[in-house]
Order: structure tokens, then sequence, then C-alpha cells
């Protein structure tokens, strides 16, 4: 019976030894990690403490570009900058912002309005996306309802860019997820999206020119 | 009976009275929540403080209706009076209420019943939220025991066969060899060393190619962040966040301002259900939104930061390519058009991110030999770029080729990846 006693217990730790699984918190090894991991300062992989001790070794690194910098092919950047709490100069001065776009890619814009916007002013410009939910979903406040609100509709588009790129009430600044140009786009596309509700064309000569150019932009 | 007809149509009177009256309520209680949706929600919630007070509790802050009613119609005017109890609410907030001067004193009184009548939902708790974790059972016990058992059975039925043969050749008088110890048997010896050859050779050769490579690989962020929460129930696309993966070689990691877009304003986690961390134990919601607030120097009371306590959230890097090796998440989310899940897996139900592919020089290799690429047809969808490959698309025409793959444009050239 000692064979069976011994064979047995071999297939009971190889059993679990193969049933071993769980949660893997461990990366593992690499073979090389210079190869495996970049001796580079890749992006993200940088925080403000390791740049602190760069600049000791007398390494200077920035990973933010020169302000003022413009991509090439991008707008000139607005130039109205943000109101100090309680102030709303800036935001009554960008009333007479003009959208500097003559045409774009009617798609991509929908497609960067339904990312970046409809989650909250819902996928039908409605203001009621998944996140508020008629007031059952996780947002407090309800999203503005940008077709079917006068207040909204008859906005001007330049005030309605000053409200996407610094925030407005509870909505933060988008200025970091869309550049100028797309943030243009999504403006022009709630405003055609207004404009497509009043085909009388009753809206408050919101309506620019860029949305009746629907040719796509090469 | 004459005496009896003014009485009885008083009694009528007034039972259509009250029933219209009660009907008027429940009216009044529907539209208070509609009204309050249109007019008020941007900025009051009954419970919370948004950007204005929480409303629940308002109507007993203000006894005198009539104030009340003359401060949602204009209240310039009643702050211009000097009222001490509303001054003094336009120094906390600061920031004027909108007019409503066309609003009827139903309107009001409605939706302020509708206010009172609010209630908070209830916190996530064991009770009313479905327990994923008990479904998932794991059948590699159940398949050890039957080995287990099966094996027993195999020795048993070796041993009583020995003894068989025994006995027969003690019946038929062949005498019975010496018996040799199993740990001497020649046979037995050499079964053992084939079979740690080979599960040694299988181990080794496993081991060596999994060095550095991480699939399923599930560290524990300094946020418990839930992506199943975010992208799975919310139901925020992957690029909300990940903005940049259409148009940089990085997905990226959103800076914490994406995180304050939504979480300025949430700032419980009371609607989802309970979340686990793998080892089965409970992750508090609303704590680890406070701990988002620690790192940005957010205070969600005064609304406000304080960037000298802001710090950089150090995430833990889960995929990382090899050095030698380049990748672009544009290249592949906006030429290739594919799916985030195809390489993370349905990161949509994960509550903590896991490697979902081996990432793999063969796994990269094989999806470059099977995926086909989005060439221009005869109507002219598709990728024009690829309009440049004459002899693919002659190909294409003559019926020599029914698609190309991304090898066939040279996906799988060293040089692609590794330069």
């Amino acid at each position: 019976m000692k064979k069976v006693i011994i064979l047995s217990s071999i297939v009971v730790g190889i059993t679990t030894f193969i049933s071993c699984g769980g949660v893997q918190r461990d990366p593992g090894r690499v073979y090389m990690p210079d190869m495996g991991y970049s001796r580079a300062y890749e992006t993200y992989a940088t925080t403000e403490e390791q740049k602190a001790e760069l600049l000791k070794q007398g390494i200077h690194f920035s990973n933010t570009p020169v302000p003022g910098t413009i991509k090439r092919g991008e707008l000139f950047p607005f130039l109205l900058t943000k109101d100090a709490a309680g102030d709303t100069t800036n935001y009554h001065a960008s009333r007479e912002v003009k959208n500097p776009l003559t045409s774009m890619d009617t798609v991509e814009a929908e497609r960067l309005y339904l990312v970046n916007c409809a989650i909250c002013h819902g996928p039908k410009l409605d203001g009621n996306g998944p996140l508020y939910k008629g007031g059952d979903g996780p947002f407090p406040s309800k999203p503005a309802t940008l077709v079917g609100d006068a207040r909204y509709e008859a906005m001007p588009e330049g005030q309605m860019y000053y409200s996407v790129t610094y925030g407005k009430n509870k909505m933060g600044s988008y200025a970091s997820q869309l550049s100028t140009m797309r943030r243009w786009m999504v403006i022009v596309y709630i405003k055609s999206k207004q404009a497509a509700a009043h085909p009388a064309g009753a809206s408050a000569g919101s309506s620019s020119s860029a949305s009746a150019d629907s040719t796509a932009k090469k | 009976m004459t005496n009896h007809r003014p009485t009885v149509k008083r009694l009528i009177f007034s039972i259509l009275l009250l029933s219209l009256f009660s009907l008027g309520n429940r009216l009044f209680a529907q539209d208070g929540k509609a009204l309050f949706q249109t007019n008020c929600a941007s900025c009051h919630s009954p419970f919370k403080q948004i950007i204005g007070p929480a409303l629940k509790g308002a109507v007993d802050r203000i006894p005198d209706k009539n104030l009340l009613h003359d401060w949602v119609r204009n209240n310039t005017k009643v702050l211009a009076s000097g009222n001490p109890y509303f001054t003094g609410l336009y120094n906390q907030f600061k920031v004027p209420m909108n007019t409503f001067p066309s609003m009827t004193n139903g309107e009001i009184d409605a939706i302020f019943k509708y206010v009172e009548a609010a209630q908070p939902p209830p916190p996530p708790g064991p009770g009313n939220t479905v327990d994923n974790k008990e479904q998932e059972s794991d059948n590699t016990l159940l398949y050890g025991i039957l080995t287990l058992i099966l094996a027993i059975i195999m020795f048993v039925l070796l041993q009583v066969n020995s003894s068989l043969k025994k006995l027969s050749d003690d019946k038929e008088g062949i005498p019975a060899a010496e018996p040799v110890p199993f740990y001497r048997n020649k046979a037995y010896i050499a079964m053992l060393i084939l079979v740690v050859f080979v599960a040694g050779g299988y181990l080794v050769v496993e081991g060596a190619i999994g060095l550095g490579r991480q699939q399923g690989y599930q560290p524990e962020q300094p946020i418990f962040y839930s992506h199943k929460v975010h992208a799975g129930i919310n139901q925020i696309s992957c690029l909300y966040c990940h903005s940049n993966a259409m148009d940089s070689r990085h997905a990226t990691v959103p800076p914490l301002n994406v995180c304050m877009n939504c979480h300025a304003a949430i700032n419980d986690y009371t609607k989802g259900p309970q979340l686990y961390r793998e080892d089965g134990s409970k992750v508090d919601g609303t704590a680890e939104i406070q701990k988002l607030y620690s790192y940005t120097g957010f205070d969600p009371k005064t609304n406000s930061y304080n960037l000298a306590n802001a710090k950089p959230v150090q995430w833990t890097k889960i995929h990382n390519l090899p050095d030698h090796v380049f990748f672009s998440h544009a290249q592949h989310t906006k030429a290739g058009q594919v799916q985030c899940q195809t390489c993370h897996g349905p990161i949509q139900e994960m509550d903590e991110v896991r490697q979902f592919a081996p990432l793999s020089m063969g796994w990269c290799i094989n999806c470059h030999r099977t995926t086909k690429v989005n060439f221009p047809d005869s109507s002219g969808n598709g990728n024009k770029f690829y309009s440049i490959y004459e002899r693919f698309h002659k190909d294409l025409k003559n019926g020599t080729m029914d698609s190309v793959t991304v090898e066939n444009i040279g996906g799988t050239e060293c040089q692609k990846c590794h330069y």
C-alpha cells in the first residue's frame, strides 16, 4: 500500500500545482529588464518628483510644450482668458467670437459629440444622457438641454465655445480632451442640430455658415 | 324627501370637490418633477449641494411662502431688499440664481412639493445588489478529485492483477520470481524518467517563453477605478478618457481634470452595485472618490481646489511592450479600425483591469496574418490610402485574391515594429 500512498501524493501535488491560479498581482520576471522597460523617460512614466530629481542632476526635462505652441494644421487659439470666480466679463465678451471653421467633416464632428458630450447631454441633445438618465443616473445636476431649450438655442456660438473651453457650472473644461478645432466642430454640430429642429430658421441668428457646408475637409 | 335633496346635493358636490382637489394634488406632484428637472435640476438637487443649496427642507427654512415665491421669480429683487437669509445664501454660493419671472405660485408650490416628497436612493448593500462573485465556480478541484479516484482505482486493479497472477502461478507450480520493489523495477524507473523529462522540459520551455510576458497581470491600483462602473454601467466611451488613442502612440491615461469633469459633482457612490476586489474584500466607492479628491486637492464642501495639496496618481502600468517594439494606438484604432476590446478584452466588465492578451510577438503576427485591410472598393468605401497598392487592386479585380491582409501590405516585415 506504500505505492498507493506515494503515487496518490504525487497526483495531489500535481493537481494543487495546476489549480494554483488566483489573482496575478505580480508582473513576473523579465529577461534583460533594460530591454523590457525603456531606459528613456517615456510619456506618463515620469512623475513630478522624478523630474525634480532629474533637475538636481542638471537634466532639464519638460514634457509640456512651450506656452503658445500651435499644432500644425490647428486653428489660432482662443484669446479670451478664463474669468476669475464671480466675474463674467470674458464670458459675456465671448458672445462676439465667431466660428472660424469654414468647412468640416460632419461625420467626425458627430463622433466627437457622441464620445465627449453625449454622455451627459444625450445622443439626441436632449440633456438626458446615460449619466443623468432622468435623475436616475449618478450625475446629480441636469445637463443642459441643447435642443429644445430656448436659452441654449439662442446662446451665441462664441459663448458656447467659452463654456466648453473653460467649463460652466458643473461642466468641466474640455480643452484637454478636444483641440481648438475639435471644440469648434462640436459646437458647429450642436448648432446644426438646433437649426435642424427649427427648419423655419427661427433660431436666433446663430446657425453658422459651416453647418450648411457638409463637405469633408481634406 | 324634499328635505333631503339639498343635503345629498351638498354631499355629492363636496365629494366631487374633494376628488378634484386630490386629483389636482397628484397632477401637481407629477408636474413638480418635470418642472424641477427642466428649471431647477441644473443647479439644485433635493439632497445635495451642487451649484446651489440642497432644496429639501427649504420650505421649513423659509416659512414665508410669498417670500419664497418672490425669490424664485426674481431673486435680484429680494437680494436688493436686503433679506438677511438670502444675502447670506448669496455670499455662501457666490453664483446668482437664474430668474423665473413667468412661474406661477402653483408651479413653485408643485416643485417644492416634489422636492419634499423625494427620497434619496438607498446605499448599495448586500441586500439590494446581486452578488456576481458566487456564480463563478471553478471545476479544477472536481477534475483533480476525479483524477485521483481514477488513479487509485488503477493501482488497486494493478495490485489485484499481480495477486491473481501470483495465485495462478502458484497453482500451476511455476516458481514465483523474487518480487522486485517498485523503486528498483526498471519499467517504473523508465516511466518516471520519461515523465520527469517531458514535464520538466515543458515547464522549462514555458517558463523561458513566459519571461517578460504578463498575461493576466492584475495589479492593485492606487485608486480602485472600476472600468465596469464607468465604461460598462455608465456607458462612457473609452475615448472620453483615453482621448488620444486615435491620435497618438499612447492611448493616454487621463489627467485628473478629466475625472473631475464628472466627479466635481458626483461625490458619492450610491447607485451602482457593491464593488469587490479580486480577493473578495468589499470596496467603498465613496471612499475611493475621496481618494481622488485627496490627489486633486479638491474640497467638495467649498467646491474649490487647493493646488498645494494636489499630487499625481502613480498608477501601475499594466501593459508593457518591450522597449525594442514600436506600437502605435493611432495606427490600430484610426487606420485599422480595431476595437479596444480586441486587444484589451472585455474591459467594460472588469472592476480591476487585467492584461487580457499575452502581447507576445506570435500573438501580434497571428492577428496581422488574419486581419483584413479596409481596401477601398469600386464604390469608394474604405481607406483611400490603400489605393497606392495597384497590384493588389488588380488581383482583387481578377479574382486571384479575395481580400488583402495586413501581412500582404508588409505587416509582418521586421522593420515595421523593430527599428
